[in-house]
């Protein structure tokens, strides 16, 4: 019972102070009970709509980060795909030039990354002569790249002739596999842009 | 040196070595079908085994070595001679004689009797500290008389230059009966190719005994343990090879007693391959490719300076060898067109190379992997065979490019080296039962294996190593 007096004297003087204020202006008209619930529920949808959107548009942040990342790892699988080449030979075949196409054009929209070329070649010939030819492909591979006018300064190439083959087998398919060019990022790995987005 | 008359009948000679027998049939065969277009040999190459003024080999008889002997120590060194005077080719080496039939004081009569005509004895003298000497005599049987008298010092038998020790007094031999050179005290360094793809370098002794591994170092993280095309510094004493080990072929040197390595620096972009001695065992010649460009460079690796450029073009010049006397050189090119290598010569100062590879317009072929004998006269390479596209050894006598005979015939043979005698030729071989390296007599075509069931390529001979290269020294 006696716990209760501290609050029964504040709502006494509280009254009292009321009284000597008469003189201040009307307070606005409480708004109408039925309204409050409407304009509760609005700002429940509103806050749901606001939220719905924010999670929209993450989702579509996150579905064109994934789409980005799905693209660039499209564009480095392009950079890195081998390509092949006839026996004895460093030109470029047609299926090897659409690849290159390809790279061409991630390499321009890709302009941080660099590449080391290698060329390779199957074991049959000379070892040491090997060694040359692999040469002769990863050139003839940064001439194609030249042309497209790529800077000469993102690429390095070398070879590695007959010693690192793809596919350890003595048969035409294996040598077919093992006569090709590799495409090592060695730069700007995390910079590749798809082509054209550039 | 002295000559005799052989004892043997030419016909006995000539029919005791199979491989002579299979050349006169293979030749036969050839005759046969001389209307067919020779499409499976090469242009102008005598396929199968001719030869001129070849001598026919004295014979050599081994009396039972003697000595001061608790761990067999004569009869080890006694079998090591035995060995190596068959392996130099230049003797027909008697069958070995027990102890007990022979006198220890030579019976000439009874050497001559089994048509010896120089026969070898050796006395194993026992030293301070396990060092002993190895007493070695060379008899002329005909007239009855000691013609030279060695002192070999050996190491402990467990030494691992134990045997090199007694290869020395092996060579002696040859050297007093012949005035010539042995390979017994030699060495073949090669790039040996494992499962995983690493290629480490290894080194034999030329009588096939103490393999192991030369090159230990792993490369750094982007590396490839790959090393290949090693060569010999004139003196045996340091070797040169291409490595990836940063992930780029560049040039380095090994010095062989204490693993050392030192590099060739780059003077400009490029693959840096095919590294050779000059014969002043200071200057490094070798093909830097790439840029569009391809050169034969040189670098003095002991004075560490002075890069020099011999040839340059568009074309690859590879493999570059020096003639022994070092005025001329010897390399592989593709400068008659893309796909066909080719052996020129050329002066060392440069200058108009030659062909000397056995190519014709209508038929380029595919020649590379020179070598230039020891005693100038000749230089060999490996050509493929057009239709079977395997390789096979060849070699061209200097000056004269009629003159070209096929050693091989068998599987596939590749990267040619000569031996100090300019007469034993070491390569890499394929057969039907695997890999290994080989090694032909040019003179009689005989051949035996080195090393065998390993991916063996590359090999180079050395030259004959001296005592003190020998002892570590």
């Amino acid at each position: 019972m006696y716990r209760r007096l501290p609050v029964v004297a504040f709502l006494l003087i509280a009254v009292t102070v009321g009284a000597c204020r008469r003189e201040s202006p009307e307070p606005p008209p409480p708004p109408p009970p039925v309204q409050q619930t409407d304009d509760d529920e609005a700002a429940r949808l509103e806050a749901q709509r606001i939220a719905d959107s924010i999670a929209a548009v993450r989702a579509a942040e996150e579905a064109a980060q994934r789409q980005r990342e799905a693209a660039a790892a499209a564009a480095r699988a392009i950079l890195e795909q081998r390509v092949h080449f006839d026996f004895d030979e460093s030109r470029i075949r047609t299926d090897a030039e659409q690849v290159l196409r390809q790279k061409v054009e991630v390499l321009r929209s890709s302009p941080d990354v660099r590449l080391r070329i290698e060329g390779h070649t199957d074991e049959r010939g000379s070892a040491e002569y090997n060694q040359a030819l692999g040469s002769r492909r990863a050139q003839a591979i940064l001439d194609y790249f030249l042309e497209y006018g790529l800077s000469e300064s993102r690429f390095v190439i070398t070879s590695f002739g007959e010693e690192r083959p793809l596919v350890n087998r003595s048969d035409e398919e294996a040598w077919a596999q093992n006569r090709r060019a590799e495409f090592i990022i060695t730069a700007g790995a995390d910079q590749i842009n798809p082509p054209g987005s550039n | 040196m002295r000559l005799h008359t052989p004892r043997n009948t030419m016909t006995t000679r000539i029919f005791s070595s199979p491989l002579l027998v299979l050349a006169t049939l293979s030749l036969a065969v050839t005759g046969l079908h001389a209307q067919e277009p020779p499409v499976d040999t090469f242009p102008g190459v005598s396929l199968g085994l001719l030869y001129e003024g070849r001598q026919l080999a004295p014979t050599i008889g081994i009396q039972p070595f003697v000595g001061d002997d608790p761990g067999g120590l004569a009869s080890r060194a006694e079998n090591i001679v035995a060995r190596d005077l068959r392996y130099s080719s230049r003797f027909r080496v008697l069958d070995s004689i027990p102890a007990s039939v022979v006198r220890e004081q030579v019976d000439y009569a009874l050497w001559d009797q089994i048509n010896a005509t120089w026969l070898v004895s050796g006395r194993i003298e026992a030293g301070s500290g396990g060092r002993s000497t190895l007493v070695l005599e060379v008899h002329d049987v005909v007239y009855r008389e000691v013609v030279q008298t060695g002192r070999f010092p050996l190491p402990e038998p467990s030494d691992p230059d134990f045997r090199m020790a007694v290869h020395l007094a092996s060579d002696a031999v040859v050297q007093w009966v012949f005035d010539e050179p042995g390979i017994a005290a030699t060495r073949i360094v090669f790039a040996r190719r494992m499962d995983d793809g690493s290629q480490d370098l290894w080194v034999v002794d030329s009588d096939g005994e103490n393999l192991r591994r030369l090159t230990m170092e792993r490369p750094d993280e982007d590396g490839y343990a790959i090393n290949m095309s090693p060569a010999w510094s004139p003196d045996g004493t340091r070797v040169a090879y291409t490595s990836y080990r940063t992930g780029m072929p560049r040039i380095y040197e090994l010095e062989v007693a204490t693993g050392r390595v030192r590099s060739v620096p780059t003077i400009r972009g490029g693959d840096y391959i095919t590294p050779r001695y000059h014969p002043d065992g200071e200057r490094l010649f070798f093909a830097v490719n790439g840029g569009g460009r391809s050169g034969i460079y040189s670098y003095n690796i002991v004075r560490d300076c002075c890069f020099e450029n011999l040839t340059e073009g568009r074309f690859e010049d590879l493999s570059p060898v020096f003639s022994p006397d070092g005025r001329q050189l010897v390399f592989n090119s593709n400068r008659l067109g893309v796909g066909t290598p080719q052996i020129y010569v050329m002066p060392a100062g440069g200058g108009q190379p030659s062909l000397i590879s056995p190519y014709l317009f209508s038929r380029p072929g595919y020649y590379t992997s020179p070598d230039w004998s020891p005693r100038g006269n000749r230089i060999a390479y490996h050509g493929r065979v057009e239709r079977r596209g395997v390789h096979q050894i060849l070699v061209s006598e200097v000056g004269n490019r009629s003159r070209i005979v096929q050693l091989t015939d068998e599987g596939v043979n590749e990267d040619p080296s000569w031996a100090p005698d300019g007469r034993h030729i070491v390569f890499s071989g394929e057969r039907g039962w695997g890999r290994g390296l080989f090694i032909v007599d040019t003179q009689t075509g005989a051949t035996r294996t080195l090393v065998s069931g390993m991916r063996a390529r590359f090999p180079a001979w050395s030259p004959t190593l001296t005592p003190a290269v020998v002892d570590g020294g």
